[in-house]
């Protein structure tokens, strides 16, 4: 029992992670209709701002943290005003070929900042254990789940029950209709990619402690949550956090209690198996055609 | 839950038993049944929602009715259960339809989108196409000499190598009707043909359709909004309201049929009224 | 005269042309005017070209978004390698093995993919694309996992054997007869069904084209696309790392047959040597810029999207226009 609570703590660490990745990219789709795959490298590249603040420039980590969110405000910023608003014309198939260049700008970009080599960056809290009913848990493991689950419940607040989520909701749902209707939807789908990318360092600060800062930082996350999406579907907000959780835990139980080695591709198949019987994610309807 | 018969089908291309096909406990087709004759022109009317649409759908095996039997007299003469065949096999069998909205490849030139009906008429297996082998060489030089001649029968061969992205509308509906026929089919089911055409171009479609069901010895099914072409074309016409069956006859006998006019003529009639 | 305009409008002639073109580098490369380790890079390029027109039949015609291109390439460069290596097999059976085996399951994910549509089957197929991947890292004595699986240049029909610029050869012949291949089947019954089927579900299976078989087809056609370049691609650059065959692979692929543009032959091509020939062959050389060559392409590329959305092969028309301006004005 311990054991499997141990794994749980585990998975809702991981989960978390995924979670806010996956928030970030369904944020971005909704409301510019791009899948965006430089979610994980724009994450990377704020996290080495953190790492960099902390370590180069000898700032407490907190303060490093808030320099990294403030960063990932001013890049969603810039993608959106320097690239996005230009692709109007552009197909959706190829929009998501635009985040590729900027995979391929940020990956070359970064290095030259801030070198090659990997760096380290700590936990925010350093030390300490909570056993719970026979399970040890760290302070900042389960800082990271009561953390991530705040930001996610605050940011559902803020879209189920103010008017800017309603901006949002309403250009997720039609954004030629919420155009004319009055919603700055130029000012929605910029926040949106502000917000995807606080929510993407915020994910790689969580995830760097357990590795290292490198360019790679962000690979697996990035896979896991757009899988996520996928499970969950793409029609809701809350959908691709579901997915996130139990990709998170279906993970690390298949990896403990299944095998070490296949545990991760027993669960991309496992997905992919229901994704057979329910092609739009767990919650997703399927639009149909008339003839 | 039907034992299978033989319907007698003599001088009869389709027949239709029965057919019901519900929608979330709303009966959009109800015990619907009647035939179509070889080589006539037959319509099937009726007011808006009343589920002409939904049962052609059923015949060409979109959806699949609840209950009742489509029988259908193939190319070869053999008499066929559609239910018993998919989606993709109902041309073959000579039942080819057109649409609604228009159904056709931007992308691609209007020789080529007339060549698609052709699709279940070539034999060249996939290694003969990817390597030119004579016989796909020889068939597709052939399928597209036949493509040619029924753009020229039509008038628009001129334009057989531009793309269909950008054409008028008209032009459209006449490479739709070119693909159609195209697959030599026994019977020809017509989706609201008229609609979008100006008077000129409905009246040519008038002409169209009977020189086409004499020439090529076809039936023609005309589900049609258009009441003066169907009046003006249709050998005889099947009147259905609310998915049910109304009436049946010759246009005359259409026009002076009373459930007709209380349900079709007289609701539109009310309808404009209000307006 | 007549004749010669025949062959000069003959669009296998355009294709012969190119690859005979293409097999003077080796020659150029040897006087000095080329580099020799451009004949690696445009080798390179040309194999990635031949797994994207695999996915250009895939999407470009037949609407289906695949993200696990990188996976079945790399399938069938360990198959190919372990066959050679640790089989002592012949080239020509590790070509046959490595080609039937990862096309087996791109068959079967033609088979999800009449359940799973659009951006849900993109990232379906790279679930696929991740199992295989983490497949070449934890199956070690197939694949020698991290440290990475060699193979060696090829022995043809057990007589020639080949080096680096006989590999690079093969790899053109390859690549023009793939292009048409391609050309005779897209622009024949299969491109047509294909087109239609991408157009209108509902029109394509009333004209006829079974749903299934079709795009069965288009995923066994994108996945032998994919292998065999997974086969040249390890015989030629003679080693294979699971981090190769990654996400960013198979983004890459689908940045080739967009920037190129869709359903166009020559397009793959030219994707292909912008996305992998140009950072190598001239972005590198710039002064000052040398070290930025990674986010100059990305650059291009953004570029090439906003202002070419259709494709690069688009372009043309813009040049020739120019091209009649100034020709014009000359005038």
């Amino acid at each position: 029992m311990s054991t499997f609570l141990q794994v749980v703590f585990r998975s809702l660490e991981t989960g978390s992670i995924y979670a806010l990745a996956a928030l970030g990219i369904i944020i971005v789709f909704r409301t510019s209709f791009i899948t965006n795959f430089s979610q994980g490298v724009v994450a990377m590249f704020n996290t080495f701002v953190v790492t960099y603040l902390f370590r180069t420039m000898g700032l407490p980590l907190w303060l490093a943290i808030f320099g990294g969110i403030i960063s990932a405000i001013l890049v969603g910023f810039l993608i959106d005003i320097v690239i996005i608003r230009h692709t109007k014309k552009v197909s959706p198939v190829a929009k998501q070929i635009i985040t590729l260049g900027m995979i391929m700008i940020v990956l070359g970009i970064t290095p030259l900042l801030f070198g090659v080599d990997p760096l380290r960056l700590p936990r925010l809290i350093e030390d300490g254990n909570l056993t719970l009913l026979g399970a040890d848990i760290s302070y900042n493991g389960l800082f990271n789940i009561v953390f991530g689950i705040a930001v996610m419940v605050t940011l559902f607040y803020i879209l189920q029950k103010t008017k800017v989520g309603l901006a949002v909701r309403a250009t997720a749902s039609n954004e030629h209709t919420a155009k004319l209707m009055g919603v700055p939807t130029k000012t929605v789908t910029l926040g949106a990619w502000a917000v995807a990318g606080v929510l993407g360092v915020l994910s790689g600060v969580m995830a760097a402690p357990m590795t290292s800062v490198t360019l790679n930082l962000m690979d697996e996350i990035q896979i896991n949550a757009l899988i996520a999406v996928v499970l969950g579907g793409f029609q809701t907000f809350y959908g691709p956090v579901l997915g996130a959780y139990i990709i998170g835990i279906g993970r690390n139980l298949l990896l403990y209690y299944g095998s070490s080695v296949w545990g991760g591709q027993i669960l991309y198949i496992l997905i992919l198996v229901f994704l057979v019987f329910r092609p739009h994610g767990l919650i997703g309807k399927k639009i149909i055609k008339k003839v | 839950m039907h034992i299978d018969h033989q319907p007698n089908m003599d001088g009869l291309v389709l027949k239709i038993e029965n057919l019901s096909i519900a929608f979330g406990g709303l009966k959009a087709v109800d015990d619907l049944s009647f035939e179509i004759k070889e080589n006539e022109v037959f319509g099937l009317i009726g007011p808006n929602g009343a589920g002409k649409t939904t049962a052609f759908n059923c015949i060409t095996q979109f959806y699949r009715p609840d209950s009742g039997n489509i029988y259908f007299k193939d190319r070869k003469g053999k008499v066929q259960n559609l239910l018993e065949h998919g989606v993709h096999e109902i041309i073959e069998l000579g039942l080819v339809r057109t649409f609604q909205n228009v159904e056709l490849i931007r992308e691609l030139s209007i020789i080529d989108n007339v060549l698609i009906g052709a699709h279940t008429d070539f034999n060249a297996t996939i290694f003969d196409q990817a390597f030119r082998l004579p016989r796909a060489v020889k068939e597709e030089r052939r399928m597209r000499q036949k493509a040619y001649e029924i753009l020229e029968t039509l008038g628009i061969e001129d334009r057989a190598d531009q793309l269909v992205g950008g054409q008028p509308y008209g032009i459209l509906k006449k490479v739709e009707f070119a693909r159609s026929l195209i697959s030599d089919p026994k019977l020809i089911i017509l989706d609201e043909p008229a609609a979008g055409l100006n008077d000129t171009e409905t009246m040519e479609l008038s002409k169209r359709i009977r020189r086409i069901s004499k020439e090529l010895n076809c039936a023609i099914l005309l589900v049609e909004h258009d009441m003066r072409l169907v009046m003006d074309v249709c050998d005889r016409i099947c009147a259905i309201s609310f998915g049910k069956f109304l009436a049946k006859g010759t246009p005359k006998e259409i026009k002076e049929n009373k459930d007709v006019q209380v349900a079709y003529l007289g609701i539109e009639v009310t309808e404009n009224a209000e307006e | 005269m007549n004749t010669i305009k025949k062959i000069i409008k003959n669009p296998y002639a355009h294709f012969i042309l190119l690859g005979v073109l293409l097999l003077f580098v080796p020659v150029l490369a040897e006087t000095g005017i080329f580099k020799v380790s451009y004949i690696t890079t445009l080798g390179g390029a040309f194999i990635f070209a031949i797994a994207a027109l695999g996915l250009n039949i895939l999407l470009g015609f037949s609407g289906l978004i695949s993200l696990g291109t990188s996976g079945f390439m790399g399938l069938a460069a360990y198959v190919s390698a372990y066959v050679t290596m640790d089989m002592n097999l012949p080239f020509e059976v590790a070509f046959l093995l490595a080609v039937l085996i990862p096309t087996l399951i791109g068959v079967l994910v033609g088979l999800v993919s009449l359940k799973i549509e659009g951006i849900y089957l993109a990232i379906a197929t790279l679930a696929v694309s991740e199992v295989l991947r983490k497949t070449f890292e934890e199956f070690d004595f197939f694949t020698n996992g991290f440290s990475g699986k060699n193979a060696q240049y090829p022995t043809l029909l057990g007589t020639f054997e080949l080096d680096r610029t006989g590999m690079y050869y093969l790899i053109v012949v390859v690549l023009v007869l793939i292009m048409i291949l391609t050309y005779n089947l897209v622009n024949g019954r299969l491109g047509r069904a294909l087109n239609a089927m991408r157009g209108s579900e509902a029109a394509s299976q009333a004209m006829g084209v079974n749903l299934l078989n079709h795009r069965l087809i288009a995923f066994a056609l994108a996945t032998v696309y994919a292998s065999v370049a997974g086969v040249l691609y390890v015989h030629f650059i003679k080693y294979s790392y699971p981090s190769i065959w990654s996400l960013k692979l198979s983004l890459d692929f689908l940045a080739m047959i967009i920037i190129g543009g869709l359903r166009s032959i020559y397009g793959t091509l030219i994707g292909a040597l912008i996305v992998f020939a140009v950072p190598d062959i001239f972005l590198k050389q710039l002064p000052y810029f040398n070290q930025l060559s990674y986010v100059l392409n990305g650059v291009l590329i953004i570029l090439v999207i906003i202002f070419y959305p259709h494709g690069l092969v688009y372009a043309r028309y813009d040049i020739k226009r120019l091209f009649n301006k100034l020709f014009k004005k000359g005038a």
